[in-house]
């Protein structure tokens, strides 16, 4: 600060003086890179009891009368200046010290953030709780019954005759008194059957029973059936019903194709065939070429298990399907066999989305 | 069921590709699974075809070609037996030998013819050939004659060797207690008295309807041979076959209903081509001893009725035509109502409405299926209500599931049989209940169903553990199974479990760390049930199996205090981490009375405090809440809510105490209150609590 340092005090001010002045302000301000040297420049010129202007405006007194008007103006042009540096200055450091502060505080977001940790529903739960949306905009309720049933309402109502072999279809596990673990959710159909009066549109979700045990076949596994009954109900209407409901769960352009069969309870009866998910119909190892996958069994009500519910097959008519849950969950989710479904390994079902 | 091409092309015109042929059997009902070709004079193309179990009738070629025909509208050219008996005065069949139907439940006619001084050999090529096409062995031409005539009319039959059968006799009967029999693969085979057989004057000779027997087979010495054509009841034939193990080409078709009017063209059929292959004569008269006379089954199907329930225009003509090609006879009875009579063929697939007519709808499927499902237009049922029958259990299941999917846990499935020591291994809300044991289990591991969710849980946790996992958090919605000895069916409630265990998350996204524990379980069931809108209270239970005693609960309702809705715990085995379980009883999660209302909070600003109670350690936290619950209605009157924020045992509390911290909140809806006011109350209550709990040494 020597050679720039604090003017020297003149013997005797003037306006020449104050000239040289504010050229010294200027160099010292340029000068300035921090608050210290800003603080330690604003006392040495604005400071309220040893600043340069101060000290200036204070030997107003002892310039002579003809220069005093000059040489106020020249000490107020340095005022000014002086002032109006100083705030552009403390503004300059301001928006410096703000930007390290800034600097200091910012974290990495590219970091994880905290998640709650989350769970999740079985994929099984996923695709039954979509099949339940679809049905329920379709206007269908939902039907439930028990796990353990009779031979009555599992077989013999659904028009399979005692020791018929259509039962060799449905491998059975038996308890004792004759019950054994539903084979289809058929039985929840019959029940609601018996409980109430045409019109009934029901789906009828729930696990099923069948004694297979292999990569393929699981002992246990998932159906939704679905029911309509009433007055004037056709076969157009399911296969009507079939395609709203498979083109809802695929995509819109699966196509849907019927396949006459037998199954006891429904006559006329199909499999109903979609066009293979895994390629698109053109034809692959899943589909074993044909472009299309067996998706599911329908058929119109046999008129004997609508008799053996007490309604009237003169008077109404109606279609029934059911659908195997655990191969639409299988193919969508790309698990590799059924009996991952039931090892709840968490690293897999975590994954499990949409 | 394999099919060759040319052979049915015998019996109806078939110029389309293999190709072609497959596709139209398919959508007519007959899926052909898989396609052969055979090379030869002609080539051939063997088709596999799943015959369904409602259609014997077709299970043979000329069966098959009947349906070809009316497919393609083409003529069907039925065998006719070119047989020519031995002259007139020369000895009969019936003088030959003598028939029988001892059970008139189990058989309902026997046609039999005898052909004498045949010469057993070798097939020709053509019979050999037809026979291989379908996978059959050839092994002589008796006997490949009357597999012949079964693939090619669909009635099964046998040839005896008519110099075995004593007393030249053959009785329909049941077996008798003792009776064996061995049959024609070898296998000597004990009898029960519920089984049919075909007995000659002393012994058993043949399963009725399923396989002949070996000592009176045809072989290489026989002569004379009786050829057998019965009816056999249905049950009656898979009763023996099931019984046996047994499941021939014959039971197949006895068991789902063979044509009782097949029995003689079979036979003619048969006798003619061993006369024409073995030579001998065929005696004069066939002996056919039949039941009662079994009428014909009828229906009528009103054209109009059948477009409504098709949802389809059908031509009548049409209609017509494909009904007359299968056999039904259509006749016009008035105008769009057609009489048909069912087929002998079909008679079994055409059980009538009682005492009456058969179903229309059995005669709509014959003409939707020809008309072919493709051609009947799709449409949405025009139904302007919704069903409207809603279940609670489902909504309530959805609500289980998501929360405790948000809350961490994940969805397991399980099975619903287990291994009865795991069943044993473990609580259960109905220990007095026996487990349901299945008759046919696939293994021990999985023979009683379950009447717990936490055996299985358990399971999967371990399943788990063993790969790794550093903590495992699964619950289950599922049914558990209670024998009740007074209902028909056994209880099945519906039931939540839950397994915990382990450290989740990391230091970056817990900064405190977290260990599972029994109370991170518990406060996933507070929370569930505060969710459900119930409240579940915990008090120490003991007795309960697998768990650690002392860190097991028993949960109920407080409206229900005796009744146990649930239970939770330590399991008492461990690998690696501890497992902390919990079952409840999903019926315990619906709220008996609904209340939504809520408590708007005061506009005032409330004040804290801050408790710390030195206590003996068998204090219940249970017992300190309720005594503040019950002491603030006395000393303060302006607590808000109060909870425990810190428990600890360490450096400054005395052996066998713990300091609990609860933090409480007062609070005022009418004004702010003072500072003072609040020391008063809390001063109040803090002293009471130190002087019912305070540690005493």
């Amino acid at each position: 600060m020597s050679a720039e340092g604090a003017p020297e005090t003149p013997g005797t001010p003037g306006i020449s003086e104050a000239q040289q002045l504010a050229l010294d302000f200027e160099r010292q301000a340029v000068a300035v890179a921090d608050r210290p040297a800003w603080e330690e420049l604003r006392l040495r010129w604005a400071g309220r009891k040893q600043g340069v202007v101060r000290t200036l405006l204070g030997r107003m007194g002892a310039v002579p009368a003809a220069e005093r008007k000059a040489y106020g103006a020249a000490v107020n042009t340095l005022k000014d200046r002086v002032e109006a540096r100083l705030a552009e200055l403390d503004a300059e450091l301001l928006s410096r010290e703000r930007d390290a502060a800034r600097r200091q505080a910012a974290v990495d977001v590219t970091l994880p953030g905290r998640r709650p940790q989350l769970g999740g529903v079985h994929p099984i739960t996923r695709v039954m709780d979509e099949l339940q949306e679809i049905f329920s905009e379709l206007g269908y309720s939902v039907a439930e019954g028990p796990e353990v049933e009779d031979d009555y309402h599992n077989f013999e109502a659904l028009n399979f005759p005692a020791d018929h072999p259509a039962r060799d279809t449905q491998d059975t596990f038996f308890l004792k008194n004759g019950l054994l673990l539903r084979t289809h959710t058929s039985p929840v159909q019959i029940r609601t059957m018996l409980a109430r009066k045409p019109p009934i549109r029901v789906i009828c979700p729930g696990r099923v029973f069948r004694f297979d045990n292999d990569l393929r076949h699981s002992p246990m596994f998932h159906q939704v059936e679905c029911l309509a009954v009433a007055e004037g109900i056709t076969f157009g209407h399911l296969k009507g019903t079939l395609e709203a409901f498979l083109k809802r769960l695929f995509s819109p352009d699966t196509g849907v194709r019927l396949r006459p069969s037998f199954f006891p309870f429904t006559e006329p009866s199909a499999e109903v065939d979609i066009t293979c998910q895994i390629c698109g119909g053109k034809g692959c190892d899943t589909c074993s070429g044909t472009g299309w996958m067996e998706i599911l069994g329908c058929g119109m009500v046999d008129p004997r298990v609508l008799t053996n519910c007490g309604i009237d097959p003169d008077r109404y008519s109606g279609f029934a399907f059911g659908l195997g849950v655990d191969r639409v969950a299988m193919n969508r989710y790309g698990f590799p066999n059924i009996r991952v479904f039931f090892e709840n390994d968490e690293r897999l079902l975590r994954q499990v989305r949409g | 069921m394999l099919f060759s091409r040319d052979w049915l092309s015998v019996y109806v015109d078939l110029p389309e590709t293999p190709e072609a042929i497959a596709r139209r059997l398919t959508f007519a009902g007959f899926s052909v699974e898989g396609m052969t070709e055979r090379d030869g004079e002609p080539a051939d193309t063997v088709f596999d075809v799943d015959v369904t179990t409602n259609r014997p009738d077709a299970m043979n070629h000329a069966g098959l070609a009947r349906e070809l025909s009316v497919l393609y509208g083409r003529a069907l050219r039925l065998p006719v037996p070119a047989i020519s008996e031995s002259p007139e005065g020369s000895e009969t069949a019936a003088a030959a030998a003598t028939v029988e139907i001892l059970d008139a439940d189990g058989c309902s006619r026997f046609v039999g013819r005898v052909v004498r001084g045949v010469k057993v050999g070798d097939s020709p090529e053509w019979l050999k050939r037809r026979l291989e096409s379908i996978g059959k062995r050839p092994i002589n031409n008796v006997v490949d004659v009357t597999n012949f005539v079964l693939w090619e009319l669909g009635q099964p039959l046998h040839a005896y060797d008519l110099a075995q059968l004593q007393g030249a006799k053959l009785l329909v009967r049941r077996a008798r207690e003792g009776e064996r029999l061995t049959t024609l693969d070898g296998v000597d085979r004990a009898l029960d008295p519920e089984m049919l057989v075909i007995a000659d004057a002393a012994r058993p000779v043949g399963l009725a309807g399923v396989m002949g027997g070996a000592d009176s087979e045809v072989t290489a010495a026989t002569v004379d041979v009786f050829l057998e054509a019965a009816h056999f009841d249905r049950q009656a034939v898979r009763l023996t076959a099931k019984r046996l193990g047994l499941h021939t080409d014959a039971s197949h078709r006895f068991e789902r209903g063979a044509d009782l009017e097949a029995c003689r063209i079979a036979t003619d059929q048969a006798a003619a081509l061993l006369v024409e292959l073995a030579g001998g004569r065929v005696l004069p008269g066939a002996i056919d001893v039949r039941g009662p006379e079994r009428p014909a089954r009828r229906g009528r199907l009103d054209l109009a009725r059948l477009d409504v329930f098709a949802g389809a225009t059908i031509p009548p003509a049409d209609t017509h035509r494909w009904l007359a090609g299968l056999g039904f006879a259509p006749q016009a009875l008035e105008e769009g109502v057609l009489a048909v009579t069912i087929p002998s063929w079909r008679y079994y697939d055409f059980e009538p409405r009682s005492g009456g007519e058969v179903f229309a709808q059995d005669l709509y499927e014959e003409v939707i299926r020809a008309f072919g499902f493709e051609n009947v237009p799709a449409a949405l049922p025009a139904l302007p209500d919704p069903d409207g029958h809603p279940i609670a259990a489902v909504a309530r299941r959805g609500k289980i599931r998501r929360h405790l999917a948000a809350s961490g846990f994940v969805e397991a499935v399980d099975f619903a049989f287990i291994d009865p020591a795991a069943d044993r291994a473990y609580p259960s809300l109905a220990p007095e209940a026996k487990a349901l044991p299945l008759e046919n289990p696939i293994s021990k591991r999985a023979s009683v169903m379950r009447r717990s969710l936490v055996p299985g849980l358990v399971e999967s946790a371990r399943f788990n553990q063993r790969r790794g996992a550093s903590s495992v958090r699964l619950f289950e919605v599922a049914t558990v199974f209670f024998d009740n000895p007074d209902a028909t069916l056994p209880d099945q409630p519906e039931m939540v479990g839950l397994v915990c265990g382990g450290r989740v998350g990391n230091p970056w996204q817990h900064p405190s760390g977290s260990d599972l524990d029994l109370f991170d379980l518990k406060g996933g069931v507070e929370s569930l049930a505060e969710e459900m809108g119930v409240r579940l209270l915990a008090r120490p239970a003991s007795g309960l199996p697998g768990l650690l005693a002392g860190s097991a609960a028993e949960l109920y309702r407080p409206e229900h205090p005796t009744e146990i809705v649930g239970y939770l715990g330590r399991l008492e085995a461990e690998e690696g981490y501890p497992l902390y379980v919990a079952e409840i009883s999903a019926d315990a999660l619906t709220p008996e009375t609904i209340d939504l209302s809520i408590d708007p909070p005061s506009r005032f600003p409330g004040i804290d405090a801050d408790l710390t109670l030195t206590h003996a350690l068998d204090v219940p936290w249970a017992e300190i809440e309720a005594a503040i619950r019950d002491l603030a209605a006395s000393v303060a009157p302006d607590l808000v809510s109060f909870e425990l924020t810190v428990r600890y045992r360490g450096e400054g509390v005395p052996a066998g105490a713990v300091n609990t911290t609860i933090h409480f909140f007062y609070n005022s809806r009418q004004r702010s209150l003072t500072q003072d006011e609040v020391n008063g109350e809390q001063l109040a209550l803090a002293a009471e609590l130190e002087r019912r709990f305070g540690f005493r040494g």
